[in-house]
């Protein structure tokens, strides 16, 4: 599988309606990513017309912040915890564990889309540590047998959406 | 503005309020080391090297963002702040790479230098350099961003002076680094190769590509050769020669810290082989190298034979638009008293002359108030901006800054340009012609405004005259013909009418107008505008003429023409000939002589029998070259004075080898009016001489023994002559900007000095050429200058290779079944040319763009040798031509 063809209308369409909208550069990057999953290069020249602002520029905002990402993700986005709850409670562990059943090292996604592996410095839910999310969804307490089943329930629901 | 006074180091020293810390200690001498400042650039308080130490409180402090403030006490060399900034360098030194020992940048790299100021030379910490690929494939910037110390100057000097965005941060922590988007070479960026970013980068990280490396033995300050503006340059020098150039980085000077590519690396053809280093003459049909006293007493002997024999008008004098206002003055006059003739002209002649002439002559003849703007700087004064015509973005690069800088600041900005020019794209509004339709457009925007009853009342009654049967003309004028005309609906000149209404207006007209074949009713329309906005050469507003060479209003000034005297005195006015007879003791004689194109056109009837040039190469800038060869060949004697071989010089009968800007002392007239002086920096090559001494030498053997004398007598001359050079005045706005600030227009009311509107004159209307479909506009790229005789020799411009593609649009393309690299030929009614096309998007259906200058600038071939401003011309910038696929 691939990452869904950019649908470049949808993409102008999306830019157009925040036009010479004051500030509005992070809400459009916002928008964009929630829409096609990530900003994708072919944008930033579009967002940067629309903002009145030089493409570098706009492309220096996009790479600043860890929240945008420059590259198709897939369908499941793990972010497991390393802060240093976690750590203690051996989220070290739980990441490695995570690593060896995907076959994906931190920052890479699967050649078929399906799955992305981040970490994070803290995901704010140390009192249930180690944790992870999964897309919006909070996964505490986690142990092996949870982590299996957690991704098992994701692989699962391939193709559903 | 208040003052504060504080203390620093023990010293009471004060400043204006607002200033910096850093400003206060500059002020009085104290230095403060700096790694992320610059004078011009916002700071941003990056790098930490210029800390202070707060006396009362302790704290430490970034001098360059912290302001003053009454009665502080800072210590700038204090235990503390020693300690700390050692650590800063530290730190930075233990992330630089080894490479650093043999850095092009070797002493001037500043971070090298504080690290040796402050003792450091190994820093203890363990190295963790932040290699990256070096990238030199482009001729002029190489990048080794492992050198960067992210000090944002680069960034900041892109976004805040030369307004090009071709850089900026990306990524983040330690991957930060300044970037193209998408992390392109330079070449595949919007860059300009401007090196803006290169002079001012600190480091090592930015440095020239060249073949000299190492550090230039001294540093020499000059100007620059090529355009009007006249940057200041920071020659360096080794082993007498130019060997790298940057901004001179001084503070209100035109550019500061800015350049162009082709002052900042287009000046290596200095050192080129094809220089004239030795005088030559023509045997047996080719030149062979003489001695000087040979190749003088041979032009000197013919060119007066040919004079006793054919009589004085059968000399001509083309003067130089490159060559200083003495070097220029000296010629004019051994051209009238010498040899008794007004054949004189320069090759202004070709790069707007006769339209500087146009205004200066209908608003200016008593010197009361003067329609030129004036200082660029103005431009950031002004309250509307209307660029017609020019792309200052490619022809002066530098003004060009100043005008995007105006647009980023808020001025509104009108452009009309068949093109979707850089300053087009950025403007409130763009009238988008058709090409050479800028009459109409002109006197429609006129009737707009006064139908809107806003305009400059008060300054009309008491100035002006001949408005109300002008105005009559306005109120009957056709705006759907115009409409048809130019192209551009009623409502958007409506638009463009709205910005300008009520304002005065600063203008910027260029070659679009100046070569067009309606050039002179095109500028009487925007006169009549300017005279109806009140827009005289105050407050920013007036007209700027984008010179294209370096003293084109300098040999304007110093009388290189036909018409005129020194000082722009006409010739036909008996008073001023008579001052100038006396001091010149000899007779002028009255007619007008010959133009740059009457010469031509006395050549090819057999009626031009020498022609005497210096410092210009009309075979190659003129339009039409073969007829301009066929007529130069007709001409029995022709002397070339010029610094290279070039395409007239093959034809000269004696070649005498001349002295570049920088190689020779003299003065310069920018394009604002400023008086520069330059000096000898290097010496001229091999045998060549200034042109000063030249023109002296044959003067002399002519038997004029009074015209061989000093540049310094002859500067005086001048600044006792002419108000607009007195003296002391070497770096300030001539007399004529002066007086126009200076005098209250409202005093004075002379009837005999009233400024006459001229009357609507309109534009054929046209019906559409049915052979040859296209138009095609011939227009410069910056990476040439005029006709690129000299950035056609620049090894680094030529190493770039420049695409001279032929610019179509996306529409023509499909239609055609023409797409990008495919070969044309271009055919106009007088010649033909072929060339790659390239698909662009900031052109419309039916036009065509053609750089010139490329190819030994071909682009001439196809426009027709007319007198500019004439009757018949069909003008220079465009023309009708049909597209044959190769
Ligand atoms: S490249 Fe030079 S000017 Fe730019 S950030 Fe790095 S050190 Fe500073
Ligand atoms: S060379 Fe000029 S245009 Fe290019 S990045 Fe540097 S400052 Fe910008
Ligand atoms: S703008 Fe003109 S004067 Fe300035 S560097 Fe460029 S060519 Fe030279
Ligand atoms: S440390 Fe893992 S959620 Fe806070
Ligand atoms: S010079 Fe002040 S922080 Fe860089």
């Amino acid at each position: 599988m691939k990452p869904a063809e950019i649908d470049k209308e949808k993409l102008l369409s999306i830019i157009e309606a925040y036009r010479n909208k004051k500030w509005g550069l992070i809400p459009l990057l916002q928008a964009i990513q929630e829409e096609f999953g990530y900003v994708p290069p072919v944008a930033v020249e579009s967002v940067a017309d629309a903002m009145k602002m030089y493409p570098s520029h706009v492309q220096g905002v996009i790479t600043f912040y860890a929240g945008f990402s420059t590259e198709p993700k897939g369908r499941c986005v793990l972010k497991v915890c390393r802060g240093t709850a976690c750590h203690v409670k051996g989220g070290k562990s739980i990441l490695r564990m995570i690593q060896k059943d995907l076959g994906l090292k931190e920052g890479e996604t699967s050649i078929d889309y399906q799955f992305t592996l981040e970490t994070a410095a803290c995901l704010g839910a140390c009192f249930v540590a180690p944790a992870m999310m999964v897309n919006r969804d909070y996964f505490g307490k986690l142990s092996p047998p949870k982590v299996t089943s957690v991704l098992e329930q994701y692989r699962k629901d391939k193709g559903d959406n | 503005m208040k003052t504060i006074t504080l203390t620093i180091n023990g010293e009471h020293v004060s400043c204006t309020e607002g200033s910096s810390l850093l400003e206060a200690a500059q002020g009085h001498g104290i230095k403060i080391p700096t790694l992320c400042h610059h004078h011009s650039l916002k700071p941003v308080g990056a790098c930490r090297m210029c800390l202070v130490e707060d006396e009362k409180t302790g704290r430490i402090i970034a001098s360059c963002v912290t302001p003053a403030a009454q009665k502080m006490s800072v210590l700038t060399e204090s235990p503390r702040v020693l300690k700390h900034r050692r650590n800063i360098v530290r730190l930075m030194m233990a992330e630089h790479p080894e490479s650093c020992i043999i850095c092009s940048k070797g002493n001037r790299c500043s971070l090298r230098q504080y690290a040796a100021e402050l003792g450091i030379g190994e820093t203890g910490l363990y190295p963790i350099p932040n290699y990256r690929n070096i990238e030199q494939a482009n001729p002029f910037i190489q990048r080794d961003l492992t050198k960067c110390i992210l000090c944002g100057k680069c960034i900041r000097a892109d976004h805040e002076l030369v307004v090009t965005g071709a850089i900026d941060y990306n990524m983040r922590g330690f991957d930060s680094r300044p970037s193209t988007l998408f992390d392109r070479p330079l070449e595949k960026s919007t860059c300009t190769f401007c090196g803006t970013c290169l002079s001012i980068c600190p480091t090592g990280a930015l440095s020239p590509v060249s073949i000299f490396v190492g550090t230039p033995e001294k540093e020499k300050l000059s100007f620059c050769g090529f355009c009007g503006v006249g940057c200041r340059l920071s020659l360096g020098i080794s082993d007498n020669q130019v060997v790298e150039v940057n901004p001179a980085h001084i503070k209100k000077s035109v550019n500061d810290a800015a350049l162009c590519v082709r002052g900042h690396f287009g000046h290596d053809f200095l050192n080129v082989k094809q220089r004239m280093t030795k005088p030559m003459i023509k045997k047996d049909g080719s030149l062979s190298s003489v001695s000087w006293a040979e190749a003088i007493e041979l032009v000197a002997d013919r060119l007066t034979q040919i004079k006793d024999k054919h009589g004085p008008d059968s000399i001509a004098f083309l003067g130089s638009s490159k060559c200083a206002n003495e070097e220029n003055y000296l010629f004019q006059k051994l051209a009238r008293i010498g040899f008794k003739t007004n054949n004189i002209d320069n090759g202004g002649y070709i790069s707007g002359r006769l339209m500087l002439d146009l205004i200066d002559t209908r608003t200016d003849p008593g010197r009361r108030f003067n329609f030129f703007a004036g200082t660029l700087s103005g431009l950031e004064m002004a309250e509307v901006i209307f660029i017609a015509g020019a792309d200052p973005s490619h022809s002066i690069p530098v003004a060009g800054y100043y005008l995007k800088r105006s647009v980023k600041n808020g001025t509104p900005v009108i452009v009309a340009d068949p093109r979707k020019t850089e300053m087009a794209g950025l403007a409130s509004v763009w009238l988008r012609l058709k090409p050479g339709s800028d009459l109409e457009l002109i006197n429609a925007l006129s009737a707009l405004i006064y139908r809107k009853n806003v305009y400059a009342d008060s300054f009309i009654k008491r100035f002006t005259r001949g408005f109300e049967k002008y105005s009559e003309s306005l109120s009957s004028y056709d705006l759907d013909r115009a409409a048809r005309i130019t192209g551009i609906s009623i409502q958007e000149m409506e638009r463009a009418a709205d910005l300008l209404v009520g304002k005065k207006i600063a203008f910027m007209v260029g070659d679009g107008i100046i070569k067009n074949r309606y050039g002179m009713e095109t500028g009487e329309a925007f006169l009549n505008l300017a005279l109806m906005t009140g827009s005289i050469g105050y407050g920013g507003a007036g007209f700027h003429f984008p010179a294209k060479e370096n003293n084109q209003v300098g040999a304007w000034d110093m009388g290189t023409v036909p018409d005129k005297l020194p000082g722009r005195q006409p010739l036909n006015d008996s008073l001023s000939r008579t001052s100038w007879e006396k001091l010149w003791g000899g007779e002028i004689p009255h007619e007008v002589g010959l133009d740059l194109c009457g010469m031509i056109e006395a050549a090819e009837q057999a009626k031009l029998k020498a022609l005497y040039i210096m410092g210009e190469n009309p075979l190659r800038s003129l339009p039409d070259r073969q007829r301009v060869l066929n007529a130069l060949e007709k001409i029995d004697f022709i002397v070339v004075q010029d610094i290279l071989n070039n395409e007239t010089s093959k034809l000269a009968d004696a070649v005498l080898p001349g002295a570049a800007f920088c190689e020779k002392k003299g003065t310069f007239t920018n394009m604002e009016g400023r008086l520069r002086s330059v000096s000898a920096v290097v010496e001229p090559p091999g045998d060549a001489k200034s042109d000063f001494e030249i023109i002296g030498l044959v003067a002399e053997k002519c038997g004029h023994t009074s015209l061989k004398c000093s540049v310094e007598s002859i500067r005086e001359e001048l600044s006792k002559r002419i108000p607009m050079y007195e003296k002391g005045r070497s770096n300030f706005h001539p007399v004529w900007i002066k007086e126009a600030i200076d005098s209250d227009p409202a005093e004075e009311d002379d009837r005999e000095r009233l400024i006459s509107f001229s009357q609507v004159v309109t534009a054929d209307e046209e019906e559409a050429d049915k052979e040859y479909l296209f138009t095609a506009i011939i227009g410069s790229k910056r990476c040439h200058l005029g006709s690129g005789t000299r950035t056609g020799y620049s090894p680094r411009i030529k190493a770039f290779n420049f695409s001279d593609a032929i610019e179509i649009s996306e529409q023509d393309s499909k239609d055609f079944g023409i797409s990008d690299g495919n070969k044309v030929r271009l055919v106009s009614r007088n010649g033909a040319i072929e060339r790659e096309v390239c698909v662009k998007k900031n052109i419309g259906r039916g036009m065509v763009f053609v750089p010139a200058a490329f190819n030994g600038n071909d682009a001439g071939l196809l426009i027709r040798l007319t007198k500019l401003f004439d009757s018949t011309s069909e003008g220079w910038n465009c023309c009708p031509v049909k597209l044959e696929k190769i």
